[in-house]
């Protein structure tokens, strides 16, 4: 059949409406829907007919703009001294300090339910920054008004007497509660927590776990006046372990169940920590069914995936990749040495530091236990300080990891979810290519240790630790991965950026200058923009957000037909 | 507001349909809080990555400066996005693609954007995307997104079916099996929606999935593979014979009437979906195509007050 014979009812009905279009023009266009579009003729015709309509000038009546919903004249106010006498509408964010319910006889005789109380500005800032002012509230949002909250008000009005100003809440005010406030709300509920939920939470937890460890450790109180003995340890159940801090005597041993009811969990660094005081109740729980202590010992030893900033009690299985020394002059004046090297496991890789006589060479299976976990640039790495810690494995543990290609994949919301990990590899779609990608100044000043330079990003020549400055010139993209669910920021230095660019960084200079900063960034999203890629490197993840420093970055190779099968595979839908 | 960690929030995939079905939104309570729209299936969209041939490019010159607004479409109907006067980084672009526009040129586009709305004083609500950052794409690119698009609403409508035997809220729809990022969405959403049928949301997918895959993108009923084959081949075949509707739901007529008072906010409702909403109900493309027209041209019920939108004659 002949393209014209293919189309040929959809090009005579665009025909009769557009009577000087040519038919080939028509068809040609039904074709490229079809074929690039993906769009079949019948679903096509319209907007074929659209476009020829306005080729040949017919009116086509413009969509009138939806009308945006009516501006109210509202009010935004940061502080009490930005409000009139006269001014209504008003939103602001506040702290309640005081809510006191009364029943207030109306003019009409009846009896309605007010409140009224202290409120104060710049809540997110200490009380010393704020202003106090009288509210009332006329509209009984007692619930959202607990003292101690921080709230946004909306819709509010001001009203002044005898020269004093307030606050009026009305019936339409709107109240959103946005730090809650009063002792922390939690679930009154006796029930046992796991310890996967518990390690989760935050606040009162009832646990039933074995204690895995104990050991008596001093803390010296930071004001000088004197010591306090605590306890440390480790609870362990079938979901987990946790490091556990006991501010008044323990006397279960390792081994023991306990039943644990209000202790608190509080976060030290990013590591949960069930705190036990004068008010916690500990007891000895009979459970012949719950893990033994063998059991659970697999639970608490960790792979390199699961460390986290400021863990202790840390028994892990490692490879080591590269092991160095180097002695510095401490403090005090003493010649320290320190060692310090890769090491991997199958979850990953990172850093470990031996402040003792340890010396492995790379290849060698290393156990540690009572490890540590301490942060080096975000980045949670293993430190030693005891040889006893450590033990050379005489077999291997898994079949040796080549250090060169040792990537492990985790999908992008796992990695988000998770801690700091090296050596991972992820998957996402470039969802924002940020307009400071290309070529920016880094500035030359070296550090007062001789070794480096500062480096930070000049903006308008200025380094924000050292003042105007000639700066470096240096390559950098920036881009937002994304798998729909979770999002990463990719930050790309010199080196991956020109593999992922395909340009050197001398020719990104020449693009900028000649075709402008607009077009390089254009031609990254060309490229880029809703694109898969393919990432390999450093996640970093922390209270702000995730970062991943790529050491490479890779279109996705998957085809789109693969991929659909991959989709229809997956839910089971045939077409 | 300080104190308080905020969240990029990711980019959701999203086929036109369903986003352009919604009717309902969540406005942050703080300043800075993100707004969302809040779908059918209980995705929370406050970003959105979507792809399709830009459809309308138009720009309007106002007090602020020029201001952009456009659609795309995709096998299931049309986003609307817009480029408001206050992002002048993207306007050389915007221009741009409009003169591509108006020279008759048609294209592939992938677009990033945020949700907004306008609400019609009639209590409708229109939704739009007001883009982020766009790039013209190949067709690989788009059949990749579409994939995406097609998965990403597949787990939706998992999600969807297994809240429907929990209860409304969180610790229900957790252990009925709700993924965590769907939950809060899907207890708004089955608040606020009527039920419906997931069903028509699969006939989208099943759109996607066959354009993304290289087979036919008909607008059809699920039919066996053998059919779909033959189709695929001969994709002309299908506009002479007329596909064997598959006991059709009620009266067409009805259908039509019903779908336009239930969607139109204003703004009149778009001919490509009245009839996709026909063909899903199981009557034929042709019988739906007959019975518009006579509707708009015989009986006079419906208007066109703008090619290709119908609205309800005020009576």
């Amino acid at each position: 059949m002949s393209e014209d014979g293919k189309y040929a009812t959809q090009v005579a009905m665009v025909k009769e409406e557009c009577k000087d279009a040519s038919e080939e023009e028509i068809a040609k266009e039904f074709k490229r829907y079809e074929e690039e579009f993906l769009i079949p003729p019948e679903d096509a015709f319209r907007s074929v007919m659209r476009k020829f309509q306005a080729e040949a000038g017919i009116e086509v009546t413009k969509s009138s703009s939806p009308s945006s919903a009516q501006q109210s004249p509202e009010k935004k106010a940061n502080r009490f001294s930005d409000l009139g006498a006269d001014d209504r509408n008003v939103t602001i964010e506040v702290a309640v300090v005081s809510y006191t319910p009364r029943v207030q006889k109306m003019k009409s005789g009846e009896e309605r339910q007010i409140a009224f109380g202290w409120i104060e500005d710049n809540p997110w800032e200490t009380s010393d920054k704020r202003v106090r002012w009288d509210y009332k509230d006329w509209g009984d949002h007692s619930q959202n008004l607990a003292p101690g909250s921080v709230v946004r008000l909306e819709g509010v009005s001001v009203n002044e007497w005898n020269e004093k100003r307030s606050i009026n809440i009305n019936r339409t005010s709107r109240v959103s509660i946005l730090k809650e406030g009063g002792a922390t709300v939690h679930q009154p509920s006796h029930e046992p927590m796991t310890i996967e939920k518990a390690s989760e939470s935050e606040g009162f937890v009832n646990l039933v776990a074995r204690v895995v460890s104990t050991k008596p450790d001093v803390i010296v109180k930071r004001d000088g006046s004197g010591q306090l003995n605590i306890v440390r340890g480790r609870l362990a159940d079938s979901t987990g372990s946790i490091s556990m801090l006991s501010w008044s005597d323990f006397e279960h041993e390792a081994g023991a169940l306990v039943r644990i009811e209000g202790a608190t969990v509080r976060r030290f660094r990013d590591t949960p920590e069930v705190n036990i005081s004068d008010t916690t109740k500990v007891e000895v729980y009979h459970d012949n069914s719950f893990a033994s202590l063998d059991e659970l010992s697999s639970s608490t030893k960790s792979s390199i995936s699961e460390l986290r900033n400021g863990m202790r009690d840390i028994e892990v299985t490692l490879q080591v990749e590269t092991w160095n020394q180097r002695s510095f002059t401490a403090k005090d004046g003493t010649e320290r040495v320190v060692r310090s090297g890769d090491v991997m496991d199958p979850t990953g890789r990172c850093r470990l530091t031996a402040w003792c006589d340890f010396d492995p060479k790379p290849g060698d299976f290393i156990h540690l236990k009572e490890a540590r976990v301490q942060s080096w640039q975000g980045s949670p790495d293993l430190v030693i300080d005891d040889i006893s810690q450590a033990t050379n494995l005489e077999n291997p543990a898994w079949d040796q990891i080549d250090p060169n290609d040792h990537w492990v994949d985790v999908e992008l919301t796992e990695l988000v979810r998770g801690g700091t990990r090296r050596g991972i590899r992820t998957n996402g779609t470039i969802v924002f290519v940020t307009n400071d990608s290309g070529i920016i100044e880094r500035c030359p000043v070296i550090m007062p240790d001789g070794n480096r330079k500062c480096r930070k990003r000049l903006r308008d020549g200025n380094c924000i630790d050292c003042g105007p400055q000639r700066g470096e010139e240096d390559l950098r993209v920036r881009l937002v991965m994304d798998d729909g669910v979770s999002n990463v920021s990719l930050l790309l230095s010199k080196e991956p950026a020109q593999d992922f660019l395909k340009m050197t960084q001398d020719e990104v200079t020449d693009r900028i200058s000649k075709d402008g900063q607009e077009a390089f960034l254009a031609s990254i999203r060309d490229e880029y923009l809703g694109r898969r890629v393919a990432v390999n490197g450093l996640a970093l993840i922390d209270d702000q957000g995730a970062m991943i420093l790529a050491e490479s970055a890779t279109k996705g190779e998957l085809s789109p037909s693969d991929a659909a099968n991959q989709v229809m595979e997956k839910w089971g839908v045939t077409l | 507001m300080q104190g308080e960690r905020r969240v990029r929030q990711s980019a959701i995939r999203m086929l036109a349909r369903e986003y352009s079905d919604s009717s309902l939104t969540e406005v942050g309570a703080g300043e800075y809080d993100p707004s969302f729209v809040v779908t059918k299936l209980g995705a929370r969209v406050n970003r959105a990555l979507v792809a399709g041939v830009i459809d309308r490019m138009e720009r309007r010159d106002g007090d602020n400066g020029p201001s952009y607004s456009g659609s795309l479409r995709d096998p299931t109907g049309a986003h609307f996005f817009n480029i408001a006067p206050f992002q002048p980084e993207l306007h050389p672009d915007a221009e741009e693609l409009l003169a591509r526009f108006e020279s008759g040129d048609r294209f592939l586009m992938i677009l990033v954007g945020r949700s907004r709305w306008f609400e019609q004083e009639d209590g409708g609500v229109f939704m739009s995307l007001r883009t982020e950052q766009f790039a013209v794409c190949d067709k690989e690119a788009y059949s990749m997104w579409l994939s995406d698009a097609a998965d990403a609403t597949l787990r939706r409508i998992d999600a969807y079916e297994k809240s429907l035997g929990a209860e409304l809220n969180q610790n229900s729809m957790e252990s009925a099996g709700v993924p965590s990022d769907l939950i809060q969405g899907l207890v708004s959403s089955r608040e606020h929606y009527p039920d419906f049928d997931s069903e028509n949301y699969r006939v989208g997918v099943l759109q996607a999935l066959s354009a993304a895959s290289g087979r036919s993108s008909l607008i059809q009923e699920p039919i066996p593979e053998e059919e779909s084959q033959a189709a695929g081949q001969t994709p002309a075949a299908v506009g002479d014979q007329p596909v064997t509707p598959v006991e059709p739901a009620g009266d067409l007529h009805g259908t039509i009437i019903a779908t336009i008072n239930a969607r139109d906010s204003g703004e009149g409702v778009e001919y490509d979906s009245i009839i996709l909403s026909c063909v899903e109900a199981g009557f034929s493309r042709e019988d739906a195509e007959d019975a518009l027209e006579s509707l708009r041209d015989v009986e006079g019920s419906i208007i066109e007050p703008r090619f290709g939108f119908f609205r309800i004659l005020p009576s």
